[in-house]
């Protein structure tokens, strides 16, 4: 009897002191000061896309480097042909699209559309995507710039949000399409992964459990 | 009035105390995490009223899930105390052992009628599948819960698209989970005839006597040849006790049918 006493007082001890460490928020990393210059200037520079006082503009242009996937063609990313050949660095992505004005984001980015933000939060694309001109993510003053999305877009909702936490794909593929292989295998392998365990342990059980009752109801007891 | 002793012992409090945590903060999760997913459905909004609408049902699973954990914590130091070195492996442990792969398949030939029914020890291979179904579940929500909890202190160490995986993972598994305990895990501890209308095991702590002889003979004998039979025999509870753990474990069945039969008649409604 003693010792099952202990017990209980040892689960009812833990039990509150866990609950009492519910009671403080979580830390807000991204809101930490940069105390020491040398081991935080890299972690500045990526989350506030600075580097010393000047804004950070694309590097010099390689002509001859390859990038697998991305490069077309000779001199992808002098100056002038980025505007003509790479359209996820224009100031305005829309540019030269006929009817613009006329036009709803939806027209054309109707696969954009189907994601938690906009079905469960609500949200429009322009509360992120902002108004027009809507530069290329990777135009190097727009916003959505993965160097300081985070700052400037995901948290205006998401205090605190930092560069990795804005790494969340919010336009997220159908785990389950063939498609998804490509452009997200991680999730794709996870979510067949776990597809498979699911069906795996009913293959087993459904019909074992159904046998099992069949078997007892004719028992002769 | 004195009744014979006709149940033997199997369960302790604390473990009767640990699975009805578990019940209660897995039907709270269930609901208010279909709650969250069928919020577009008229099912899914209603489910969500009972806990304060789409906001503080994530509220309410995120804090029943953090005390579902807490308790699994609690549970790993209650074995770490209360292993004994000497039974870890054996037929009174809850570890898979060879016997029980062999007791699957004459026990699937015994359905089909080619055998006899396998001798059972103290625990079937169903129930020990049951408790590590629990245990690998636990440990993979529990880890994608608290990555998609704290997602700014996760994605510290790890890159925000980890957020998408562990979301999927989660409905996922939490699919498997509550699909295995309402369909299987119900039907074998209230359906099946051997344990009709209700297996009061997991709430009285003890098991009638002639189930037991029949279906795990092997585990009477046993404790026989060890002699400590007798001290294992209880007297039945009293009629009240009985009335509440019958009306408490259907309350629990029909929350349970009640949620996977909402969840599969709207299945097509959801906006995943």
């Amino acid at each position: 009897m003693k010792r099952r006493n202990n017990t209980f007082t040892l689960i009812i001890s833990i039990l509150l002191l866990s609950g009492g460490f519910l009671l403080f928020p979580a830390k807000r990393f991204a809101q930490e000061e940069a105390a020491s210059k040398i081991m935080r200037y890299k972690q500045y520079e990526v989350s506030t896309g600075y580097y010393e006082e000047y804004e950070a503009k694309p590097g010099k242009q390689l002509p001859f480097v390859e990038i697998p996937g991305v490069r077309h063609g000779l001199f992808p990313y002098s100056p002038a042909a980025a505007s003509v050949r790479n359209p996820s660095r224009l100031a305005d992505a829309h540019q030269g699209i006929r009817f613009y004005d006329r036009r709803r984001c939806e027209d054309c980015h109707i696969e954009q559309t189907k994601n938690i933000h906009i079905t469960r939060a609500n949200l429009t694309c322009r509360q992120c995507h902002g108004g027009e001109p809507i530069a290329s993510s990777e135009h190097y003053f727009s916003p959505m710039n993965p160097i300081r999305r985070h700052a400037y877009v995901c948290s205006k909702c998401h205090e605190g949000a930092s560069a990795s936490y804005a790494g969340y794909v919010i336009h997220a593929p159908n785990p389950f399409s063939a498609s998804t292989l490509k452009s997200f295998p991680v999730l794709f392998y996870a979510a067949w992964i776990m597809v498979a365990i699911a069906v795996l342990t009913f293959v087993v059980f459904l019909p074992h459990t159904i046998l099992w009752g069949l078997r007892e109801l004719l028992l002769k007891k | 009035m004195m009744t014979n002793k006709n149940r033997i012992k199997r369960f302790t409090p604390v473990q009767r105390l640990f699975h009805v945590l578990l019940m209660l903060s897995f039907m709270v999760l269930g609901a208010s995490g279909l709650s969250r997913l069928y919020i577009n459905t008229g099912w899914g909004k209603w489910l969500a009223g009972l806990f304060g609408g789409y906001e503080s049902a994530l509220l309410v699973h995120t804090y029943t899930g953090i005390f579902l954990i807490t308790g699994f914590f609690v549970h790993i130091l209650y074995l770490m105390a209360k292993i004994n070195p000497k039974t870890i492996i054996g037929p009174d442990s809850l570890l898979p052992r060879g016997e029980d792969i062999k007791q699957f398949f004459s026990h699937i030939g015994w359905f089909l009628g080619f055998r006899e029914s396998p001798r059972f020890d103290r625990w079937g291979y169903w129930e020990k599948f049951d408790y590590w179904a629990v245990f690998w579940g636990m440990v993979i929500i529990g880890i994608t819960g608290l990555i998609m909890a704290y997602p700014l202190v996760a994605t510290r160490y790890m890159p925000g698209w980890g957020l998408n995986v562990a979301l999927w993972v989660h409905r996922i598994e939490a699919f498997l989970a509550m699909a295995h305990v309402f369909i299987i895990h119900f039907f074998i501890a209230h359906l099946r005839r051997h344990n009709f209308p209700m297996d009061r095991a997991m709430f009285e702590g003890s098991t009638d006597l002639e189930a037991v002889r029949s279906e795990k003979p092997a585990w009477i004998d046993r404790l026989k040849k060890q002699g400590d039979y007798e001290n294992l025999l209880v007297r039945e509870s009293q009629p009240q006790q009985k009335a509440i753990f019958f009306v408490f474990g259907y309350i629990m069945v029909a929350i349970g049918l009640f949620l996977i039969a909402g969840a599969l008649v709207n299945w097509q409604r959801v906006i995943w």
